[in-house]
Order: C-alpha cells, then structure tokens, then sequence
C-alpha cells in the first residue's frame, strides 16, 4: 500500500540490521536490535535487547500517530500495571544515520504465537479459553472508559497455556469517540450491524468474527466470497459448525449488540463452556451410577437367591 | 474543513486543466483527494500521472485502487487528510512558537499533550466532503462500487463526534457535457443516498477541471449563504497555546 501523496510519511521503509544499536536521544537508553517482529498500519515493531532483558520497540511512522498510540497507552497502562502487567516501558526518540529522528516506544516482549496456529498445535478444547482471556482484557479496558478497537486475528498474541494476549494498541478509542483504526472484515460496519462509534459492543462484534474465523476460516472466506454481509448469514455459518453451534446464542447477542458489557459477554461466555464441561460430567457420573444400580441389583438377586434356596 | 474527493478512472479531455482546479481549490481552503478506479489496468500512465499531480495541487493524496478496496480506501483519505490539516495548522504554531515546525523537535512529554490536542480536533471539527464522481461511460460498471463506498464513508462520517456533511455531484453534467451535476446536496443522514445513481446518463467526455471549479463554486455560495467561515483558524486559536 503505497501512498502517493505530498507532505504525508506513509511509505516507511526503515531498516534496521541485527546488531544496530539505538540510542535514546531524550533518556539515553541503549537498545540493540535482535530482529524484526511485524509490521503495523503505521510503523515497524522490532526485538531489541535492554539491560540484558528482552523488549518490543515500535518505531513510527508519523511522530502524531505514535504520540497518540502513545497517550492511550500511558492512560491504560497503569491499569495493566495493576494486573501484573507493565506495559509501556519507555519513550524516545533515535536519530537514524542520515539524520532523521524516529519516535519509538519499549513495551513488554510477549512470545506467542497466532490464534489460529495455537489452537492447530494444541488443540480445539482450548478455543473457550481464548475466549475467556480476550473478553477479561476487553472488560479490562471498557472499564477505564476505552475500547480496542481493531481487534483481529493479527493483533492478538498466545503464550503458554492459552494465554491470549491483546498487543497492538493503534486502534483503541475512547468510548464515544469514532473507532480509529479498524480493518474491514472485523468492523460492525462492514457488515451493516451498526456505526463506527466506540462503545464495547463494537469490541464485542469483532471479537465475534474473530472467534468465528479462528474455528472456521474457509466458511467464513465463502460467506465474504457470496457478498451477503449480514448478520443473519453469520449465525447460520455458526449454526452448520460442529464447534462454534454450542455457543450460537452468544454469537447471537454479541453479533447483534445484546451484551450491555463485556463482563456480561464474559460471563454468558463462560457458563457456555461450563454447561458443556459439566455435561460431559454428567455424562460419566451418570454411567457410575447405573454401574451401582446394576450392582446392588445383583447383589439383591444373590440375596434372593440365597434366601431362596435357604428356603 | 472542507475536502474535494474526486473518484475517476481516466484523464480529463475537455475544458480547463484540473490540476489548475484542484490549485484554485486549495487556494480556498478545500482539500483536493483523488482515487483512481482501475479494473482492468486501464487507466494509463498518464492517467496515473494527472491524478498523482492533481492531488498534489490539490494539497491532498492520491491512489490508484481495485473497486473492492474502493471503499475502505475513501473513507482512510479523508480520516488521513482531516488529520493531515490539523498537523498543518498545529505546525504553523509550532514554528512561530518554536523556530521549528516538527513534532519531534518537541520532548515526549510534552508532545503528547499537542497530540491529544490534535485527535480531539480531529473528532469534533466540522468536516465537508464533496464528492465528485466521474460518470464518463467506462465508469459504468464502477458505479455500484462507487455507492457502495459513499455509503460507507457517510457511516464514518456520521460516527464522529463533529458535524459532517457529504454532497455529491457527477461529471460530465451540463446539458452542453460540461462542468458537474449535483446529485445530492449537503447531508447527514443515511437516507438520502439510496440508488444515487440510477437515473445517470453516462456520457462520453471527461471535463475534470470545469467540474471541479463548479464544486468549488458550490462551496464559495454556501459559505455566502452560511454567512460563517469555517476553517481551521478560528479552532486553532482556541485550543493551541
């Protein structure tokens, strides 16, 4: 995507060798880059070792834009640093060799891989858990008066044990205000549910379609594919797939706007997996329990036929 | 604010250069932007040229685009060029103040305070986009496209905290194919904009300039009968220091 207009940096064709050192121009910090991490709509996010500890560094594109991924950040992060989790690190800039400045930020290293490449390797019965992990940090940040935004499947990171975690910040919104950042297959919009105005419920519709694409990825590129962008097609791929049918009343409420919070998403979410867990359960203590009838019975018929023949 | 989105797939061949037009626009104070349609490659190098030189005139961007990307391409110009006009403005002050007009001559802390500035002008500054859509014959099987995308940038427009308007006009227009037609004049609602485009007459000239002077003619009658200016000047010395 090149843009060809005048005044407006877009094309950013920065590029840093493994080994290049950065040095903070306003703090001093030294920052030695490891390798290239992925790259956003406006800027490049790099491995960078500091002090001996790894980091993610983002470099921006546009001084304004990263400024203002910046506020948000700084505003959210003292929540997060209240869960356990220090996000925003440090802020700077670096002055590259031929003498342009690039702002850039630190932020915590999460390792991790996609959704999608998670649940091949480890398996299905850990799709509600995802879920789980993304609705707590949404609640998270509606809570603090924020709302993500661009959710989707490239800006959601997997650790260990099914931890998803939420890691590019470049879309969230305060509520009210109109959503940032949003990519198209994602956005309430596009699939004429609603306006581009940040409340949860937009969050909530987002994360729908991704909890959708991350179980059946081909039905949903044939639904795009047939163009008929409504909700009502979305439930009835729900309801043909083995997986995500479970969970069709959810997907009903939070593709239609029926969540007031993402507390309430969550909770609905959960005694889903729960009912299903337990019915599984049943399933097994039920089966005990015949066991037993089926022994006392025959420990009765023994009983009867004693007294039988004692007769 | 006021933003000129042009929407073609060829060059222009009759009347006025536009990319004199598109200079006359800026010079009031309207952004030109320009989005090319091709499907087929069709557009041609000097296409791609008029529509790069145009925007440029014009103050704004330009891009070349397939009709499915058409949409969510509209609605990221026009987001990009309110905030790209806010950072004019804001580095106007920055230079008086400063000596030095870029953000980054600012220290972090306080960078973001001028950049929270910036976003809450973004979402509550009056905005006017006109769109100007080329209605010669090879736009023909674009145009669904073309409503398509007006509908989206209108759900955008109307999720911003800030009035927006939207009006439209095709080109060529006149009863001699000159100038532009007015489809739809300033709205905010949703409700006006349904099978915009039915009752066109596609027609076989591309008067790009004259029908750009007429949008901004349209804009010059409206600011008169308004009876108000505006632009950035007045938002900036409110909330800039």
């Amino acid at each position: 995507m090149t843009w060809m207009g005048c005044g407006v940096t877009t094309s950013f064709d920065l590029r840093l060798a493994r080994g290049t050192i950065l040095y903070g121009k306003w703090h001093g910090g030294r920052y030695e880059v490891q390798r290239l991490l992925g790259e956003g709509a406006n800027g490049k996010v790099f491995l960078v070792s500091h002090r001996g500890r790894s980091y993610a560094l983002k470099v921006g594109a546009d001084a304004a834009d990263l400024q203002s991924e910046i506020n948000v950040l700084r505003a959210i992060t003292d929540t997060k640093s209240r869960s356990g989790e220090p996000f925003l690190v440090h802020v700077d800039d670096f002055t590259h060799y031929p003498g342009r400045d690039y702002c850039f930020y630190v932020m915590q290293y999460i390792q991790g891989s996609s959704m999608t490449e998670y649940l091949q390797r480890e398996g299905s019965e850990w799709y509600s858990l995802l879920g789980v992990h993304l609705l707590r940090q949404l609640a998270e940040l509606h809570q603090e008066g924020w709302v993500f935004g661009d959710l989707k499947l490239d800006n959601v990171l997997v650790s260990q044990y099914g931890r998803a975690h939420l890691i590019d910040y470049g879309g969230v919104t305060a509520i009210g205000k109109s959503v940032r950042q949003f990519t198209e297959l994602y956005d309430r919009g596009y699939w004429s549910a609603g306006s581009r105005r940040a409340d949860p419920a937009y969050d909530l519709f987002s994360l729908a379609v991704l909890l959708i694409q991350v179980m059946e990825d081909r039905r949903l590129a044939q639904l795009l594919k047939s163009r008929d962008r409504s909700v009502n097609a979305l439930l009835a791929l729900v309801k043909e797939s083995v997986t995500l049918a479970p969970f069709g009343e959810w997907f009903g409420k939070a593709l239609s706007g029926g969540f007031n919070s993402a507390r309430e998403a969550s909770a609905a979410w959960q005694s889903r997996y729960r009912t299903r867990s337990s019915a599984r359960q049943r399933k097994k203590s039920g089966s005990r329990w015949l066991f037993r009838a089926f022994a006392v019975s025959v420990l009765m018929l023994a009983a009867t036929a004693i007294w039988y023949l004692n007769v | 604010m006021k933003q000129i989105l042009l929407i073609t797939d060829g060059c222009s061949n009759v009347g006025m250069n536009p990319v004199t037009a598109a200079a006359h626009a800026y010079a009031e104070g309207i952004t030109v932007n320009v989005v090319g349609v091709l499907d087929q490659g069709d557009l041609g190098e000097a296409g791609a040229t008029e529509i790069n030189e145009i925007s440029k005139a014009g103050g704004g961007l330009s891009r070349l685009v397939h009709t499915k990307e058409l949409a969510r391409t509209v609605q990221m110009m026009t987001r990009k060029t309110v905030m790209h006009t806010i950072q004019n403005a804001v580095h106007k002050e920055l230079k008086q103040v400063l000596g030095d007009s870029s953000l980054e001559s600012l220290p972090p802390e306080k960078r973001g305070e001028v950049v929270r500035v910036m976003d809450e002008l973004g979402e509550t500054a009056k905005l006017r986009v006109a769109l100007l859509i080329d209605a010669s014959a090879s736009m023909k099987p674009k145009l669904q496209a073309v409503e398509e995308a007006i509908k989206d940038l209108m759900l955008s427009l109307q999720s911003r905290q800030g009035e927006s308007e939207l009006s439209v006009f095709h080109f060529p227009g006149g009863k001699h194919g000159e100038g532009a037609a007015l489809d739809m004049g300033w709205t905010r609602s949703m409700k006006d904009i349904p099978a915009l485009f039915s009752r066109l007459q596609m027609q076989g000239t591309t008067p790009t300039g004259p029908a750009i002077m007429e949008v901004i003619d349209f804009y010059r009658k409206d600011d008169y009968g308004r009876g108000h200016r505006d632009d950035m000047d007045g938002l900036r010395s409110d909330y800039v220091v």
